[in-house]
């Protein structure tokens, strides 16, 4: 608290506002210190050591706690779920989220209000999205199976998640059903800072609209959909609700995050989990590398 | 605008679609809520249900719960408790991440004191690291400071994990404001604290607005977090306890769909009245 006795006099003395800012920003260096980067920290170190609230002692082990990652059956499917649900995350998200943006780009007055609707599934706890599918879901009453037998494309009802594959897409699709509108409305954005005056030059030209497309819209939005791609990737990364609260632990449709959550809090292997959380986040910093190289240039922008 | 038949019939169509993605399954649950057990189960197939029922809620809400015709113990007791810590954590952590990031978006906006921008770079870079990365040691830091399971301890974890993005966004609102009002202000002899309390801050009313709305939904909406720090109802909020509604021996559908009506409320209110802020928020968050 020695600062807060700082003469404010002194401070514009000193040729700028050195001590205010620093008072200012005291408090959030203290808070993101001590519970993000002090623990990161404590995450490195405990990584090679073993830390096992059953066990005697914190020794240092090296790296075995990260060569047994990699001979773990169960780090390695749950490697391969992850990566699943990036995939089809991103690439539908990113098809659905340009639809999405480029009609609602072409609307007048509704556009806010159907913004509104394409927004909502993001705003609301990911907990109740995940129960909303659930039941949706349900092998003997779910309304998916309702609808589909309905249809006459399946005959009797299906338990979903007795297929690893359909139970990757389900799941999946409630994560897309979440993140599809953050795409949609940063493309959006890019959409309506394009000059008018350049579809206008092009239709004089004789372009049609899929070559307005092609050479106006997509390499103008290039940046917002790198943007956009960047959050998609790293959100389905971290996914993990969806596919705990839908089909809990099972390793069919585990996640990383779910791993290194059962590694700590059910097994209490917390080293052996810290060292899977470190690799799952130089894997979601390498794969988000453009999201921060793309700040600092705007930080250092001015 | 003058559009072809054709384009505009394709654009309702679309329009259509894009609403139906969004909203039947929410519109799903609310019709599955007001839906009586016996029909829930029912193998006919019906869009509204046979029989309006608000039974589920009442179970909910009531001082007693009945469950297949027999009177079970009433959740009631365990939902008020778990809305109300849902309501605690997120206004609290949405109160002090808006003022951290309105002091501090500021500072590291306008003021220049050493290592700030390195500083400002290092916390945004948090963003792109999974929060979880540091949930194992800060686990274990709040027990030997005894705050799992405290409002204070959910709440710093929070806000450790919400504020790099409002900080972000109230940089980039107070950069985006002319500085020569500023300039003038202290030609006028005002100091930087006088001139952020008068003039800034009320520009910056929308930025602000945008922040807290974000950082609200995003506290109300956790899940892991609290499943960590918040193992009993002294601060397990709705979202921790709503999914215990599934995993108990009998499933209750109505009542689970019923809970999850109720818990969507807020953040429905939000869209549906301060959309704009919330859209503006996103974009410039998301690295505008």
């Amino acid at each position: 608290m020695t600062a807060l006795s700082l003469p404010r006099r002194r401070a514009r003395i000193s040729g700028g506002d050195a001590g205010l800012g620093l008072l200012m920003a005291l408090p959030i260096i203290l808070l993101m210190g001590s519970l993000v980067f002090w623990p990161l920290v404590m995450t490195f170190w405990d990584s090679v050591h073993r830390v096992d609230p059953m066990r005697f002692g914190t020794p240092f082990v090296g790296l075995r706690n990260y060569l047994s990652l990699f001979s773990d059956s169960d780090v390695q499917s749950s490697a391969f779920n992850t990566i699943v649900y990036v995939v089809v995350a991103v690439v539908i998200e990113t098809a659905g989220g340009v639809a999405a943006a480029l009609l609602l780009n072409s609307l007048g007055r509704a556009r806010k209000w159907v913004l509104a609707a394409v927004i909502l599934p993001w705003a609301l706890p990911p907990v109740v999205n995940s129960i909303i599918w659930l039941w949706i879901y349900n092998p003997s009453y779910g309304v998916l199976n309702g609808v589909l037998r309905a249809l006459g494309v399946i005959s009797q009802n299906h338990v979903w998640f007795n297929d690893r594959w359909s139970a990757l897409l389900l799941i999946a699709v409630v994560h897309i059903w979440r993140m599809l509108p953050i795409t949609a409305v940063i493309v959006l954005a890019g959409l309506q800072s394009i000059p008018q005056e350049l579809y206008e030059a092009a239709r004089i030209d004789g372009a049609g609209a899929l070559s307005r497309f092609g050479r106006i819209t997509l390499p103008l939005i290039g940046g917002s959909l790198a943007i956009a791609m960047t959050q998609s990737t790293v959100l389905a990364f971290n996914l993990f609700d969806e596919a705990w609260i839908l089909n809990g632990s099972s390793g069919d449709t585990r996640t990383l995050l779910i791993q290194v959550y059962m590694s700590a809090f059910q097994d209490l292997h917390f080293s052996y989990g810290m060292a899977l959380s470190v690799l799952v986040m130089f894997a979601s910093l390498a794969v988000s590398l453009i999201y921060v190289i793309r700040g600092k240039a705007e930080t250092s922008a001015e | 605008m003058k559009t072809k038949p054709i384009q505009s019939w394709l654009m309702r169509g679309g329009v259509t679609l894009l609403l139906a993605w969004s909203l039947a399954p929410i519109l799903w649950a609310v019709r599955s809520s007001l839906t009586r057990p016996v029909d829930l189960t029912a193998s006919k197939f019906s869009f509204l249900p046979p029989t309006f029922t608000l039974q589920h809620y009442g179970n909910l809400l009531g001082t007693v719960s009945a469950f297949q015709g027999q009177v079970t113990q009433s959740v009631w007791p365990q939902f008020s408790r778990a809305l109300i810590n849902s309501l605690v954590t997120s206004a609290a952590a949405t109160v002090i991440t808006v003022i951290a990031a309105a002091l501090g978006g500021y500072a590291f906006a306008r003021l220049r004191f050493p290592g700030r921008d390195a500083i400002f770079g290092l916390i945004v870079a948090t963003l792109a690291i999974p929060a979880y990365t540091v949930m194992i040691p800060l686990y274990r830091m709040m027990v030997s400071l005894h705050l799992v399971d405290t409002y204070l301890g959910v709440t710093l974890v929070y806000v450790s994990a919400f504020l790099p993005l409002a900080l972000w966004l109230m940089r980039s609102v107070y950069r985006g404001l002319p500085i020569a009002l500023e300039e003038a202000a202290a030609i006028d002899g005002a100091g930087k604290l006088r001139t952020l309390f008068t003039i800034i801050l009320p520009m910056a009313g929308p930025g602000l607005m945008a922040a807290a709305i974000l950082t609200f939904l995003t506290a109300w909406g956790q899940f892991l977090i609290p499943l960590v720090f918040s193992p009993t109802l002294a601060t397990k909020p709705l979202t921790v306890l709503i999914p215990e509604f599934v995993s108990k021996n009998y499933i209750d559908y109505g009542l689970m769909n019923a809970a999850g009506v109720l818990a969507i409320i807020p953040p429905l209110l939000l869209v549906v009245f301060l959309n704009r802020y919330l859209i503006s928020g996103l974009t410039a968050g998301s690295g505008k």
